[in-house]
């Protein structure tokens, strides 16, 4: 299997408080792994550490061989972290269809100089980004929703734009923060086909997440964190059902 | 009929520097008050150039242009690089320092100001400046509105919006905040070097930290971040106090009037219509 993160002794404390404890963390093309435990533990922030949000005080992170630790968030993207957040995060003036165009790839038409030199280049990333957004949100039902107000949609098709916006770079890296929650009816459903579909595709998926059965139905593997430390890495079933994450949950 | 083309062009040059300051503050979201020192170092590089060069006068307002521009990376690469609030404080001392240098410099004139400029017009001399003026203001407000529609306009609105987010897409906002200072700040270096040569003498108090308290109240009252919004606010502030001119007021009642109608004027669009009086636009427009 293709490694395509690399973790390794990555340590973050904010103060006195640990919020990653020397970290080794390796993640394959096609693995989607499950982030659990409790609140505080570290998983958000575990996130900010990779994407580049919170920098770390020590530790190596790179994407397919790449070294990511010492760049800044833009470029780390740019290398293929693509990530979504616990509140979405989306651009609240815009419509669905800009908040996916300006995620795209290939974006030359944020530099000014490319506007007047690169004119064409400018407008050939543009259709491209285009047909793409449109693509996404079809397969996700949304397609009617592409010029509506993003602050005009519900709660679930919004965390579904969250997800659209973060697959609109094709990246390699996916890390998904919380993306079920507070999702229902059939933006739940949708939520679980496409995140099926995007593992199918090769991706390397970590997603944090507290409903159980997307974790069943979607996670090839799971890793329990306690106080920034990974505790357990395994198989699902055996995670779920292993003591330490019992007590946790449900008390001794 | 002399009385009205000098209005015309004071209107001109207003309606450039509250749009290209609007697409710093409005656009940009980036909180500066310096930009009547982006205005003077146009100025005063046109100036001093036309003074001691026989250059063309289109290259000596481009080089105010250009060193307005140039000058802005000063400002914005090292403030940008921290935070906003940043931004605001390094400007206040950079609008401040810039014109206390000029006062202190001998070769453009110091404290008793710049003159001698050369007068490039000989008949209908401020028509035609009023013209040229007005021609500069429509450029760039089309400019402007060029600019904020389409893929820069997007990207920009979208780092206003969440510049985290943004950056997590892949999307290098310093470069787009430093590209937007620098075009807001050069563009008012244009417009100093056409006032330069109407006014033809420069003083170090023509450019003080008032000016940037009457642009922003053009950008504020007309509608920050909309393209027409600031041109809407220079026209009524440069209008309403020439207006009252006509009452025939004594002149002890006019100095203060003008000052409590400026005023009244932004605290009651502060509370009452904060966007402006031209909204900027909101919904899935910069496509």
């Amino acid at each position: 299997m293709n490694t395509v993160l690399s973790i390794e002794k990555l340590n973050k404390r904010f103060g006195g408080v640990v919020v990653a404890d020397n970290i080794d963390l390796q993640l394959g093309a096609g693995e989607v792994v499950g982030l659990i435990g409790p609140n505080g533990a570290g998983k958000t922030t575990l996130f900010n550490l990779i994407s580049g949000v919170v920098p770390a005080d020590a530790g190596r992170i790179s994407l397919a061989g790449k070294r990511l630790d010492t760049l800044p968030v833009y470029r780390r993207a740019r290398h293929g972290v693509a990530r979504t957040w616990q509140h979405m995060r989306l651009f609240q003036s815009m419509s669905v269809l800009d908040n996916l165009l300006v995620a795209g790839s290939q974006y030359p038409g944020e530099s000014f100089w490319r506007l007047i030199v690169a004119a064409s280049a400018v407008k050939a990333a543009e259709t491209h980004n285009r047909d793409k957004a449109h693509a996404i949100l079809s397969r996700m039902g949304l397609a009617a929703l592409a010029n509506a107000n993003v602050a005009d949609i519900t709660f679930g098709q919004q965390k579904l734009i969250g997800l659209a916006r973060a697959l609109m770079s094709d990246s390699p890296l996916l890390l998904l923060d919380e993306p079920m929650a507070g999702v229902e009816g059939s933006a739940y459903d949708t939520m679980r086909k496409i995140v099926a579909e995007e593992a199918a595709t090769g991706r390397a998926i970590c997603v944090v997440e507290h409903n159980v059965s997307f974790i069943r139905a979607l996670c090839t593997s799971a890793i329990f964190m306690v106080r920034g430390r990974i505790v357990e890495r395994g198989g699902v079933e055996a995670l779920l059902e292993s003591r330490a994450l019992a007590e946790l949950y449900f008390g001794k | 009929m002399e009385y009205f083309v000098s209005l015309l062009v004071m209107i001109g040059l207003y309606v450039t520097l509250s749009s290209s300051f609007n697409l710093i503050i409005g656009y940009g979201g980036l909180i500066s008050i310096a930009h009547p020192v982006f205005f003077a170092l146009g100025a005063y590089t046109t100036g001093v150039l036309s003074v001691n060069t026989s250059l063309h006068p289109l290259v000596t307002i481009a080089a105010g242009g250009a060193v307005a521009a140039l000058a802005s990376f000063m400002l914005s690469l090292p403030s940008l690089r921290i935070s906003g609030d940043y931004l605001l404080i390094t400007s206040i001392g950079f609008q401040l320092g810039v014109i206390e240098i000029i006062k202190n410099l001998d070769f453009v004139g110091g404290a008793s100001g710049l003159s001698g400029i050369p007068n490039i017009v000989e008949t209908h001399r401020s028509l035609k400046f009023a013209l040229a003026l007005l021609l500069l203001a429509a450029a760039v407000v089309l400019f402007v509105r060029k600019l904020t529609r389409g893929p820069y306009g997007r990207a920009i609105r979208a780092m206003r919006d969440d510049e985290l987010a943004f950056s997590a897409l892949g999307r290098n906002a310093m470069n787009i905040k430093i590209a937007i200072f620098a075009l807001g700040s050069g563009i008012a270096g244009v417009a100093g070097g056409l006032y330069a040569y109407y006014y033809q003498y420069l003083t170090p108090d023509q450019f003080e930290i008032l000016q940037s308290a009457m642009i922003l109240t053009m950008v504020v009252v007309g509608g920050m971040g909309s393209v027409f919004g600031p041109t809407v606010g220079a026209v009524l502030l440069i209008a309403l106090p020439e207006a009252i001119t006509f009452l025939n007021l004594p002149a002890e009642v006019m100095g203060p009037l003008r000052g409590i109608i400026f005023t009244a004027l932004v605290i009651v669009f502060l509370f009452l219509r904060p966007q402006g009086l031209v909204a900027p636009r909101v919904a899935g427009e910069a496509q």
